[in-house]
């Protein structure tokens, strides 16, 4: 017989048997003291999210295996959910499910293999980008070479803004900068890179925005792997230029930006024009509007001499013709002159008034006349008329 | 969008240069009348003057965009700290 008080024991007999919510309990809490949170290194194995958003899962090795869960609000942290079969290390507190009795590891954080996990979920986030033809060469804008206004989305204390207007303020100096601050690291990160973004955009006088931030770790630069950000990118209206990190840093912003600068300086220099360039350009355009000018008056100059030298050769034409015509009418006249006539020896007779007389009926005996020959007159008298029985009548004698 | 809109467009400086770029052309195509040779002249150095003006105006003008609680965007001038160095940004 068991001493008394034995049997107030809890779980001493069966009198005093403890309810099973009791026993684990007590289990749990004994675990949880015993323990302190821990990391455990295994093979991920049967990861299955549950539609409360939480994830089942076991981690195994060759000689055991124990069962894990991560709860929705540890998922969300994760850069990528790990593959099966993938060796990690996970750290969180041993306990047990009260309900089902089940011994198990509650898992905060999972690392894979070096970046195993970042590297993951960068290359999901970019092959589905991919397949979606976001990340396409064809999809890249050209940059405005001289743009009034740029915009920058990054941190407004951060290195990278100051060597970004370094850069602006000695290429081109003409240039309006406008900020856009958020923050560029840690939790909720993206989402402000993404409002800062945003807020750009709905403002809307940058003709192309840059964002950027200086160089730091994978998980540093992690806010610009973020998949509604890359999204918010391929979709942005005005053109973009991502410069995430240093040289060898590459981000998904990168890929859909229209253009990746390795530095926030290169990504300065990339939207904006040397403005001694600019000034040489405008001063070339101006001497090609002179010249243009210049070569259009001169066309109308060359055009106006031509049409001077042939309207003097048509002048010169008509005056030889008029000329020529003069010649021949002035030979038919020398044929048609009296003068000739008299060249030739003839005399004309010229009554009182000087007029000629063409007939005998014109003359009387007794009557005087004038004789014109070619060096001068004589006076005469009419002695005798005879009538020439052959010739025309008088009055039809021609000039 | 503010004045800059007007002064000449988005991509003010450029598309001045291609307008006078443009004129020049037809200058040298020598198939326009001289009256219109001349207006041409007159647009082109306006649009050279426009252009230099863009390279004059508001220099080094940094500005911090801003969203209010009400969701209102307004910008102001933003000096940066030179010399501080952005704490936990990088470089």
């Amino acid at each position: 017989m068991p001493p008394y008080g034995a049997e107030a024991v809890p779980g001493a007999s069966p009198e005093t048997a403890v309810p099973v919510a009791e026993v684990n309990g007590a289990v749990s809490r004994l675990l949880e003291e015993s323990f302190d949170p821990l990391w455990v290194r295994g093979e991920v194995t049967n990861w299955k999210p549950h539609r409360s958003g939480h994830r089942f899962f076991s981690l195994r090795d060759d000689d055991a295996q124990l069962s894990c869960v991560m709860w929705n609000s540890d998922v969300s942290r994760l850069p990528a959910e790990p593959e099966e079969g993938m060796q990690v290390s996970a750290f969180g507190t041993l306990g047990l499910w009260v309900k089902r009795g089940d011994f198990r590891f509650a898992v905060r954080r999972i690392q894979a293999e070096g970046e195993g996990l970042w590297r993951l979920a960068f290359e999901r986030l970019h092959a589905r980008l991919k397949a979606e033809g976001l990340l396409e060469p064809a999809r890249k804008r050209p940059l405005p070479r001289v743009p009034g206004t740029i915009g920058v989305v990054t941190s407004k204390s951060g290195a990278a803004l100051r060597d970004v207007i370094a850069v602006i303020r000695r290429r081109a100096p003409h240039t309006r900068i406008l900020v856009s601050d958020c923050r560029v690291q840690g939790e909720g990160a993206a989402s402000e890179i993404l409002a800062a973004l945003t807020r750009l955009v709905d403002e809307g006088s940058s003709d192309v925005i840059v964002l950027t931030r200086g160089g730091g770790s994978i998980e540093d630069l992690w806010a610009f792997n973020d998949e509604e950000l890359a999204r918010a990118i391929a979709a942005c209206p005005i053109p973009t230029v991502a410069a995430v990190g240093h040289e060898i840093d590459f981000t998904i912003a990168d890929f859909v930006a229209d253009l990746r600068a390795p530095t926030p300086s290169s990504a300065a220099e990339s939207v904006t024009e040397d403005e001694a360039v600019l000034r040489a350009e405008l001063r070339a355009a101006q001497s090609g509007l002179v010249d243009g000018l210049r070569g259009r008056i001169r066309a109308d100059a060359e055009r106006v001499r031509l049409a001077h030298g042939s309207l003097a050769a048509m002048m010169n034409r008509m005056i030889d013709e008029r000329r020529s015509r003069l010649a021949v009418a002035g030979g038919r006249l020398d044929g048609l002159s009296p003068l000739g006539a008299l060249e030739r020896g003839f005399a004309v007779p010229l009554g009182e008034s000087g007029r000629v007389l063409r007939s005998i009926a014109e003359f009387r005996s007794g009557d005087r006349f004038t004789l014109r020959l070619v060096d001068g007159s004589v006076m005469a008298t009419t002695n005798e008329v005879f009538v020439d029985p052959a010739a025309p009548p008088p009055g039809r004698a021609s000039t | 969008m503010d004045a800059r809109q007007d002064e000449g467009g988005q991509y003010g400086f450029e598309r001045l240069m291609e307008e006078v770029e443009e004129i020049v052309g037809r200058l040298d195509s020598g198939d326009v009348e001289l009256d219109e040779a001349l207006a041409l002249f007159e647009r082109g150095v306006s649009r050279i003057r426009a252009a230099g003006q863009l390279l004059d105006g508001a220099r080094g003008r940094v500005e911090e965009l801003i969203e209010s609680a009400a969701g209102e965007l307004s910008s102001s001038e933003f000096e940066p700290t030179s010399g501080r160095n952005g704490q936990s940004d990088g470089e």
